[in-house]
């Protein structure tokens, strides 16, 4: 039986449900009236509220469902693994700009995409890299003036920058 | 262009050429000056006239560069100068924000006694203000009307730690009126709020609302100064009004990362001194009403200390908490 | 002074050899900038400002002003090619432009998209001229109350945006108030989910979220096909480049409704180019013969939008020139900019220096037209991008997407915050949950908590000032008029289909 939307609708109501919990609790922290009018719990009280209540029909919908939903099929996990192994590389290089500096990660990144994700040549994959990470140097750090990040090193950290 | 061109080869030779700090301070990178607001806010206004006057009086042989860190009314910006600890061509520009911040905000972990203080450069006087067709014509009008009809008038302004929210306090402590406050994100808003009716009353900066006040839509009860301004001969100052409460001053001034070397300080002071000196400067004053509030060293520690206790006093009767 | 003879002043001062130049920079600058995503009008302005020191004030403002407009022009380009936000403004041109792309006809969405840029630009700096002082003060009559029936309108304007799931459409909106909320409360200080976080004090800044729910979760997505990525069609031949006569008489509606609705939203100090786009694609769905059909791919989706940030880029100026409000970041830092030069904004300007404010609105003129001639050929040369192989596409969104957000905040925990909204956004499409809606309720849901509860502040606590007031009790209706009428439509609808089924 194809249950795969109804189980992804239970789970993600049940995420909002939490976190509209978490929000009103957080709200009652805050003051709710204050002497000039709405303080600063009163609006995510509301929307917390309203946030549970929608999300408690979500989950309910979900369980109390009759009959199939044809209209997605099973979750293809592998194609699930590529796009979140995508997002891991992306996170890697973002820490990665705070070590080496953008172009250094960036270029990891660009590597990373065409050779890994999309297995094309080593030597496409590093030349595109390659003029990836300097054609965005050049039009960002030269050109416009960007200060992008230098890293640790300070890799390419000489920049113009002559804007000001 | 060429302008453009020569200053790009210059830079990029000078940093090439990074020298070991000497006895004597000199810099050769270009300046940054850090402000808690976005483009066109106060302290960014103010830099960018700064870096104007130099360049044009000459008074640096590097240029100077605004870096904008907005948020969390001056956090971000105190959090990003205590990381730059030690490095001589950065400096920051306060106002009374950059106090109260740390005050009443759990995460503005960074407070002007972390940083090295260099100079205060001006005092922002404000005046109050109704429309021009307000029946108010002198401050104890609007007291008098406030005390009538309690918490029925208005007032637009900043946020609740701003200088007008303080001032208001300070006012109702002193007549035991009360009026209301509600605050606006932006000048315009808080503007415009005054002049359709929505708020009867402003406590703003005088060169936000000069043109206003010019053009006769905008009438002034009393100015919040210790002397008259030149720019308002007629009007009294609170004192003169008969209220004389302690007026919360707005300052703006200069400070530097934590750990900056004596000479390095001097350096600013000095370069700082020599701005104020210069007509460009006395004109930017003039043109925007500010107060000459040129103090450095143990004056301007004392100064930040007066005010800090003030406000520590203050605050709590406005409603907000103490957290330091 | 009449209007004839300001305009004739106006122009003698535009034509000038010299401003026809900086107004061309202005105009070619302001294109790039709104092209790539992150870098906007402030910060280039801001960094142009010493520069215009030694120019003549005239064609500084000239220059700053096409930068202004002219980005505005740029921001729908790479809404629509890649599916990345330009600014916060074109958020809304990715609901349709992107799909548009996805169905071959980039050409003709980045044609309309300038097209009704021209015609709204034009209108906008039309009504700058025309009726500025009167239309600034009728608007000095629209305070908070007002504000909140503006918001409130966004707001129902979800129903329209919903989908399939209203449920899930309202939960969208719902987490976009949230993150809307995230910062310091203006009225009392008071931190709110800022985990502790220093950098969250300010709140998270829309480009991030709007540039992670859009681009990133695009790449993510189109990232699961082992085969590669459904490449985007390139269009062929001229005809399929530029938009055709039937489109241009679809979006007739459309052009008239951004232009009228970006300019008024413009004059309100304080409401922006986004509530603007979005309000005048509601309207632009809510009067339109085919309303499933936008989100697919509809042109007078892309239309109403662009159109409406270009007029309100007249209408912000309107507040500025006449009253001296700045209603806008942009408008605030020109504002400053008029100080420096020596001029007083307020409302004297116009009189005492007719030459700054007429040779304006003349170049104003002139910059549409300068900008309609330069992007409408540049539509090929774009469109020609989409050529470009998947494997180096992807590497190019994710870099562009990464600088913007830098750029924009210069914080490395900005860029931090934009994986985690990427990450979200790939999960919101797997599980169905729309986008637009939680955009909708970043913008508006400060706005709208801000009105309410300056709102009540003004009334000592009276809710119902909203009502008693015209202006905000006219809205609020219409308003609700858009929250029951499909409601009531979908209920009947489901209605219908149930006795269908059981017949």
């Amino acid at each position: 039986m194809i249950r795969g939307f109804r189980r992804a609708d239970f789970w993600s109501g049940s995420v909002l449900a939490a976190l509209g919990a978490w929000i009103v609790s957080e709200a009652q922290r805050w003051e709710y009236l204050g002497p000039d009018g709405p303080g600063a719990g009163f609006f995510p009280l509301w929307y917390g509220i309203a946030m549970v209540v929608l999300s408690a029909a979500l989950v309910a919908r979900s369980v109390l469902a009759k009959g199939v939903d044809e209209s997605r099929g099973p979750l293809a996990w592998a194609e699930i693994r590529r796009a979140f192994g995508c997002w891991c590389s992306l996170v890697v290089s973002v820490a990665l700009l705070k070590v080496v500096g953008f172009i250094a990660s960036f270029a990891l990144l660009s590597w990373f995409i065409v050779a890994v994700m999309f297995r094309q040549s080593q030597r496409l994959a590093w030349s595109i890299a390659f003029c990836a990470a300097v054609g965005f140097y050049l039009l960002f750090d030269v050109v416009l003036g960007v200060t992008l990040p230098t890293g640790v090193w300070h890799l390419a950290a000489w920049g113009p920058a002559w804007t000001s | 262009m060429t302008r453009i061109l020569t200053t790009f080869f210059a830079t990029a030779l000078s940093v090439a050429m990074i020298g070991s700090a000497c006895a004597a301070f000199e810099p050769k990178r270009p300046i940054e000056i850090v402000v808690h607001t976005a483009p066109g806010g106060g302290n960014d206004v103010l830099a960018r006239a700064i870096a104007a006057i130099t360049e044009k009086e000459k008074l640096l042989p590097v240029r100077i560069q605004v870096i904008n860190r907005p948020g969390g009314n001056g956090a971000v910006a105190a959090a990003y100068l205590a990381e730059k600890r030690g490095e001589a061509h950065t400096i920051g520009l306060i106002t009374t924000n950059w106090i109260i911040g740390p005050l009443v905000t759990a995460e503005a972990k960074v407070t002007l006694q972390d940083l090295t203080p260099i100079a205060q450069l001006v005092l922002e006087p404000a005046v109050v203000v109704v429309r021009s067709d307000a029946p108010y014509k002198a401050m104890k009008d609007f007291i008098d009307a406030a005390k009538d009809r309690p918490g029925q008038l208005k007032q637009s302004g900043g946020s609740l730690t701003a200088r007008d929210s303080v001032m208001r306090q300070v006012l109702q402590n002193a007549t035991g009126a009360r009026w209301a406050f509600i605050s606006f994100p932006g000048g315009g808003e808080r503007i415009s709020a005054l002049l359709g009716g929505h708020v009867d009353m402003m406590i703003i900066e005088p060169q936000e609302a000069g043109e206003n006040i010019r053009a006769g839509k905008m009438r002034v009860l009393a100015q919040v100064a210790a002397t008259r301004l030149p720019g308002f001969p007629d009007v009294p100052t609170l004192k003169e009004a008969g209220y004389d409460v302690a007026l919360v001053p707005q300052l703006r001034g200069a400070v530097a990362p934590p750990g900056t070397p004596p000479e390095v300080v001097a350096f600013w002071r000095d370069f700082l001194r020599r701005l104020t000196q210069t007509p460009s400067w006395r004109k930017y004053l003039e043109d925007n009403q500010f107060e000459d509030g040129f103090l450095t060293g143990p004056a301007f520690v004392h100064a930040i200390d007066e005010t800090t206790r003030q406000l520590r006093r203050l605050l709590p009767e406005a409603g907000m908490k103490l957290v330091r | 002074m009449d209007i004839l003879s300001g305009l004739a002043q106006g122009f003698s001062v535009a034509l000038e050899p010299l401003n026809l130049f900086w107004c061309f920079v202005g105009v070619f600058l302001g294109t790039v900038v709104g092209v790539l995503p992150g870098l906007g009008p402030p910060a280039t302005i801001a960094m142009l400002l010493p520069l215009t020191f030694n120019m003549n004030p005239a064609g500084a403002m000239i220059m700053l002003a096409g930068i202004y407009y002219g980005a505005k022009y740029g921001g729908s380009t790479t809404s629509i090619l890649l599916n990345v936000p330009g600014e916060s403004a074109s958020v809304v041109t990715c609901l349709d432009g992107y799909q548009m792309a996805r169905n071959g006809r980039a050409g003709p969405a980045l044609g309309i998209a300038a097209i009704a840029s021209f015609i709204a630009g034009t209108v906008g700096v039309l009504g700058l001229m025309l009726v500025a002082p009167p239309l600034a003060r009728l608007s000095l009559a629209f305070s908070s109350p007002e504000y909140f029936a503006l918001m409130t309108l966004g707001l129902a304007m979800v129903v329209l945006l919903a989908g399939t799931s209203l449920v899930k459409a309202l939960l969208a909106m719902l987490v976009g108030l949230w993150i809307a909320g995230m910062g310091t409360d203006l009225f009392s200080a008071t931190s709110r989910f800022t985990f502790g976080r220093t950098e969250l004090l300010g709140g998270i800044d829309f480009v991030i979220v709007a540039i992670g729910i859009f681009a990133i979760a695009e790449v993510l997505a189109n990232m699961e096909p082992r085969a590669g990525p459904r490449m985007l069609p390139v269009p062929r031949g001229l005809a399929n480049l530029l938009p055709t006569w039937q489109d241009m008489k679809d979006c007739r509606f459309a052009f008239f409704n951004g232009s009228v609705l970006g300019f008024v939203i413009g004059v309100l100090p304080g409401a922006g180019s986004t509530i603007a786009s979005f309000l005048s694609y509601g309207v632009e769905k809510a009067v339109s013969k085919h309303p499933e059909r936008f989100g697919t791919g509809v042109i007078e989706g892309v239309a109403a939008p662009e159109g409406a940030n270009n007029s309100e880029t007249g209408g912000a100026l309107v507040p500025l020139l006449t009253l001296g409000i700045p209603g806008s970041g942009t408008t605030a830092i020109l504002l400053g900019a008029l100080i420096l030069w020596g001029f007083k904004p307020g409302p004297l300007l116009i009189e005492e220096s007719p030459a700054l404010f007429w040779g304006l609105v003349a170049s104003m003129y002139i910059g549409n037209l300068m900008l309609l001639v330069l992007n409408l050929p540049l539509v090929p040369l774009f469109a020609q991008l989409l050529k470009l192989p998947a494997f180096a596409m992807y590497p190019l969104i994710l870099g562009v997407s990464i600088v913007g957000v830098y750029s924009v905040s210069n914080s490395l925990f900005a860029v931090a915050l934009l994986t985690v909204f990427g990450l979200l956004g790939y999960l919101m499409r797997k599980l169905d949950y729309p986008a637009g809606p939680l955009v909708l309720g970043l913008v508006l849901g400060d706005g709208l908590e801000r009105a309410l509860r300056q709102s009540l502040m003004m009334s000592q606590g009276d809710l119902t000032i909203l009502f008693t007031r015209p202006i905000s009790a006219t809205i609020l209706v219409l308003a609700a008029a858009i929250l029951v009428i499909p409601l009531v439509r979908r209920m009947n609808a489901v209605r219908l289909a149930a006795i269908a089924q059981e017949s």
